[in-house]
């Protein structure tokens, strides 16, 4: 069988797999272990199990459960909603302060829990609803808080990286430093957005209520004493340490990354325990079994896609596809381009996992010959798979908040979160300009890149 | 609040569609996947601890961390295993359901059906295999290669223990669908 077809019947046997709704875990085994059946050696079905265990046995791909564990510990207690609202007392007085507190309520918890859906129920269930009492439009309080919950796998610890950071064999502490600056600078650009669409729904309320003199809740001002701002924060400031020390652990060479998820874990719990007194094992159980049920689910994706990828590279389909890629020689920036709407339209139906499992081994040596920096490419690729978390028809950011807020049509939540997927690929194109938004931070801290940590 | 993992309702007993002959065997998954889950739980707790121990011990008594990373993996890679019949259970292994959508419900069942022949046969091959891995390891006295070097069957024979549980979970709930469909009833 010629290299075409072969690679053209595994795309179709795999993508029949996928779409017959089966779990993508077992779809992708059941692709891998058949291909290795009709075109391996018998002895290859052998080993399938030992390939597994082995591409799953690395302490940094097992470092996702803790991670998971420390963001749900977080997620499930009432840090959240803490969070949010000190950030809500204390940015009260800017105009579209309260969008803009809960663009940063989102970006510190997400970089506390690294996970997007936990961002988006912890933040969205608080700031939804406070959003809306003050009279912003319910799609833009939904957009908010989507795009603000993406963050959750751009900023550390970033689940997507650390598997980015396994598949194209980078070093992950680089790699979370390179998502900080991204990280902030859609920070700013949500904020920014948020102000300004504050004030035109502003001068839309105060153009109402000029008309008929029916008062928007938005045009009602609200002030906080500063008593009660330094009351928030003997809250938030124990969760903002935990989050400092983390990174000083990881930065400083005092911990590996898989060590500072399990301290971080730990961490998480007992801060949850001394301050809201979640240490029961009746308390405690729920988290642990929410970590378990995403942790298993997601780790065995890992490991079957890593299965996938032995196989397709074991029969050199991704070899020779990502030869006939190069050979194509295309401009440096088309690749780039393509790559990256491959990303968008594989966003549509997969979850970031199991893209970057499949796709590394394909798109990440042309890419390479390119001479493109795959830390610089990784956080690219990231706010792109970013944009699939928001964007329908899988959107599982939308999903969410659909949950938190059923009242909100879905056609709302859509077109308050277009704007922010805009802003997020004006974010990719400006990464591309200025590559040194992405290395700038991991150059300064770990050394200019090559000498690899 | 909840988190997104959490919109799949949690099943208390077993599907009323199980066939009669098998419904001593789901009760007793049911009761075994809640040992799974509890063991899971004590596994991502020891597994903390023991990274975390990992970085005292390096900086405050300055002992080698040989064991550590080790041990973690061991506890993780059982957890992830041992659980995978507790998640099947509450059909927590997500797929792409884009398709699903779209087809009319008589074509579905047979979607279902299909999708969970193929998850069960998939399973059960790498359950078998598992075992045979386990086998080997536990005859030849296998052992991994750092220095602690601690056997290889124990995570072994915990994934091949974890896929045996998840092939008959999904054994269970496929002959549960067979048989909503033959008796006419919507699953």
């Amino acid at each position: 069988m010629s290299m075409l077809s072969l690679g053209l019947l595994f795309g179709v046997v795999t993508l029949f797999f996928m779409f017959s709704g089966a779990p993508i875990a077992f779809a992708l085994g059941a692709v891998a272990t058949l291909f290795m059946y009709l075109f391996m050696p018998a002895s290859a079905l052998n080993t399938v199990t030992q390939n597994v265990y082995e591409e799953m046995a690395s302490i940094t791909l097992l470092s996702i459960p803790l991670f998971i564990l420390k963001g749900a510990a977080i997620g499930k207690s009432r840090a959240g909603q803490d969070l949010y609202a000190a950030m809500h007392v204390w940015m009260g007085r800017i105009p579209g302060g309260l969008g803009i507190a809960n663009v940063f309520a989102c970006a510190l918890f997400a970089a506390m829990a690294g996970s997007s859906p936990a961002t988006c129920s912890a933040i969205g269930s608080a700031g939804i609803p406070e959003m809306r009492k003050r009279g912003y439009s319910p799609g833009f309080a939904a957009g908010i808080i989507a795009a603000g919950g993406t963050l959750g796998i751009l900023l550390p610890p970033s689940i997507t990286m650390i598997l980015y950071a396994v598949a194209a064999e980078q070093s992950l502490g680089r790699l979370f430093l390179a998502g900080i600056f991204p990280g902030v600078l859609l920070v700013t650009l949500f904020a920014v957005y948020a102000a300004m669409r504050y004030r035109k729904e502003y001068r839309l309320a105060e153009a109402e209520f000029k008309r008929s003199g029916a008062a928007s809740a938005l045009l009602t001002n609200e002030t906080f004493s500063n008593r009660e701002k330094f009351e928030m924060l003997p809250r938030v400031v124990p969760f903002v340490l935990l989050l400092i020390g983390v990174m000083v652990a990881l930065y400083g060479g005092f911990a590996t990354p898989s060590e500072t998820a399990g301290l971080g874990a730990l961490l998480a719990l007992g801060l949850i325990a001394v301050i809201y007194g979640v240490w029961r094992p009746k308390d405690v159980a729920p988290i642990l079994t929410s970590t378990l049920k995403e942790s298993t689910m997601l780790m065995l994706i890992i490991g079957m896609s890593l299965l996938f990828s032995y196989v397709m590279s074991f029969l050199h389909i991704s070899q020779s596809t990502a030869e006939w890629i190069v050979g194509m020689n295309l401009s440096k920036w088309i690749l780039l381009a393509a790559v990256l709407l491959m990303v968008i339209l594989l966003g549509f139906f997969l979850p970031p996992v199991s893209i970057i499992l499949m796709t590394a081994p394909i798109i990440l040596p042309p890419l390479k010959v390119a001479g493109f920096d795959l830390i610089w490419f990784g956080v690219l690729m990231t706010i792109v798979m970013e944009t699939g978390l928001i964007h329908p028809p899988v959107g599982l950011n939308i999903f969410v908040i659909k949950n938190i807020a059923p009242d909100i049509p879905l056609g709302d939540i859509i077109w308050g979160v277009l704007p922010f997927v805009v802003l997020m690929l004006l974010a990719v194109v400006l990464i591309c300009v200025f590559p040194g938004i992405a290395t700038a931070l991991p150059d300064a801290v770990m050394g200019v890149a090559g000498a690899k940590a | 609040m909840s988190h997104a993992i959490d919109t799949v309702p949690s099943v208390v007993g077993i599907d009323p569609f199980t066939p009669r002959l098998l419904q001593p065997l789901a009760r007793a998954l049911l009761r075994v996947n809640q040992v799974m889950v509890t063991l899971g739980m004590l596994a991502l707790l020891v597994a903390s601890v023991v990274l975390t121990s990992s970085v005292v011990s390096r900086y405050v008594m300055k002992a080698s961390t040989d064991w550590q990373d080790e041990a973690a993996v061991f506890c993780l890679v059982g957890a992830t295993f041992l659980c995978s019949a507790f998640v099947q259970s509450l059909r927590g292994h997500v797929g792409i359901e884009a398709i699903a959508g779209l087809l009319p419900d008589s074509v579905n069942r047979f979607r279902a059906l299909f999708v969970d022949a193929l998850s069960a046969l998939f399973c059960a091959f790498f359950a078998w295999k598992s075992w045979t891995l386990f086998h080997e390891a536990w005859a030849e006295g296998h052992t991994t290669s750092s220095s602690w070097a601690p056997p290889l069957w124990i995570p072994y024979g915990l994934m091949a223990a974890g896929m045996t549980l998840l092939t008959l979970q999904i054994v269970v709930q496929l002959t549960a669908r067979l048989n909503a469909i033959t008796k006419g009833s919507p699953s």
